[in-house]
């Protein structure tokens, strides 16, 4: 097979350059939903965090609201747990990559300030789908230690 | 009026990466319950092809394979009799059992009661595939790692539960190896290996797979290694002909494996991405990008 070559000027590539990326998947009280299809009751145990789950008076589980900030990534996911604290689902609720800048800069998080439902951030919204070397979720399996270490025996 | 048809996006932590599920075509019910399967279907082969889990048919078969044939799933067998193919038609290039070698690069961790040792060289035939999904490595010595096809592979397992739950289109996308079903063209914007805050292209893909691969792409500040690291078998060190490579093919699992490949071996891989009716988009460490002839119209560069 024969290959075309392209030289690609930097400065065409560099008009295409993305500031951002991002992906509304869910909002946290449609994940509460599909995570606890049966349940009738919401009630918050930590405000913004942690809810409890039930279903006519009885627990069916509880849904932990988490973000991971990397260095180009911000993400906002959700952990259902059992009434036993076992992990049950992981939700990516929203994902977002930003680069020329650091994500934690509090300029670039101050515009999610207030963003919790109903307001999907429009950056760059011509890119649908991304691909490229594979990205690694370490942090968010981190995180769900984390809530597991902090949650899975002192909710009940 | 009810609507009849749905759409529904969604992504979860798989697989080491961020795996995205999206899917039209049904009524929302049902695209529920494909959604649930195809993603049950990437957590099975999670399961079964991780190095990190215990309990999984590699880490069965890099335990005891060695000593006698180990029984596997037939996911994972599949899988197995694909690498083995790959590994005879690259010459060798494609190489599963490069585990010590990631290893002895801190890629990947060293095996409880195994001391990590210097890779043996030229395992021709290192892994016996026999009747029944009985699989027998050559030797003890012989560690394997499906870190290079299984991601792909479970994208088609996904593509294979929704289309067998009837789900007219949609696509799976696996940390950027994905695969479209369905007659509706999708626009992909590819990453800049150099530069991830670039798109280097966008291309329209149809009823098929893309898969990419680039020397070191770190959006997290993480200290870990990428999981992107291509080792030439060869060498035995990280390949650096090329910068990045992008693969169009049929089915996710060659496209996976064929990055590994092209980013070892650069142009001179073309007669094989031929022979499985793929193509490849390459930025070459000086920077020039280099398309195969059969799919240049698709790639719009700059995106």
């Amino acid at each position: 097979m024969s290959w075309v070559r392209y030289t690609v000027p930097a400065a065409a590539v560099l008009s295409a350059a993305s500031p951002a990326y991002a992906v509304r998947y869910l909002s946290i009280e449609e994940a509460q939903k599909e995570a606890f299809p049966s349940a009738t009751q919401f009630s918050e145990v930590q405000a913004g965090r942690v809810w409890k789950a039930e279903a006519g008076g009885k627990v069916v589980g509880f849904f932990v609201f988490d973000r991971v900030v990397g260095k180009h990534l911000f993400i906002d996911y959700a952990v259902a747990l059992t009434p036993v604290g076992a992990v049950h689902k992981v939700e990516i609720l929203e994902y977002r990559e930003s680069y020329g800048g650091d994500v934690r800069s509090p300029s670039w998080l101050a515009q999610f300030v207030g963003k919790t439902s109903g307001s999907a951030l429009k950056i760059n919204g011509d890119i649908r789908n991304i691909a490229g070397a594979t990205l690694s979720s370490t942090h968010i399996t981190e995180g769900v230690k984390r809530i597991l270490a902090a949650y899975g025996n002192r909710l009940r | 009026m009810a609507i009849a048809s749905d759409s529904i996006r969604r992504a979860r932590p798989l697989l080491g990466t961020f795996v995205e599920i999206e899917l039209a075509g049904a009524r929302r019910s049902e695209l529920d319950c494909a959604l649930e399967a195809a993603f049950g279907a990437v957590a099975q082969v999670h399961r079964l092809m991780s190095f990190h889990e215990v309990d999984s048919d590699v880490s069965r078969l890099n335990r005891e394979a060695g000593l006698r044939p180990v029984s596997v799933h037939a996911w994972t067998y599949e899988v197995l009799a694909t690498a083995v193919a790959l590994h005879r038609r690259s010459s060798g290039v494609f190489d599963v059992t490069i585990a010590p070698a990631l290893q002895a690069l801190g890629l990947l961790p060293p095996l409880k009661d195994r001391p990590v040792q210097a890779p043996l060289a030229g395992f021709a035939d290192a892994i016996e595939l026999r009747p029944d999904h009985q699989v027998r490595f050559q030797s003890s010595d012989v560690m394997i790692d499906l870190g290079g096809i299984a991601k792909g592979y479970a994208v088609d397992r996904a593509v294979a539960v929704l289309r067998d739950f009837g789900i007219a289109g949609g696509m799976v996308n696996a940390g950027g190896d994905l695969r479209a079903f369905g007659v509706e063209s999708r626009t992909v914007h590819v990453r800049d290996p150099r530069d991830p805050g670039r798109a280097v292209c966008r291309i329209d893909i149809a009823d098929e797979a893309l898969a990419s691969t680039a020397r070191r792409v770190e959006l997290f500040d993480s200290r870990e290694p990428g999981g992107s690291a291509v080792i030439d078998p060869a060498t035995r060190r990280p390949a650096s002909l090329v910068d990045g490579v992008t693969i169009r093919a049929p089915s996710c699992v060659i496209a996976d494996a064929l990055t590994k490949i092209v980013m070892i071996c650069g142009t001179d891989a073309g007669e094989l991405l031929e022979s499985y009716h793929a193509g490849a988009l390459l930025i070459s460490a000086g920077g020039d990008v280099q398309i195969t002839s059969d799919w240049h119209q698709r790639v719009h560069l700059a995106a």
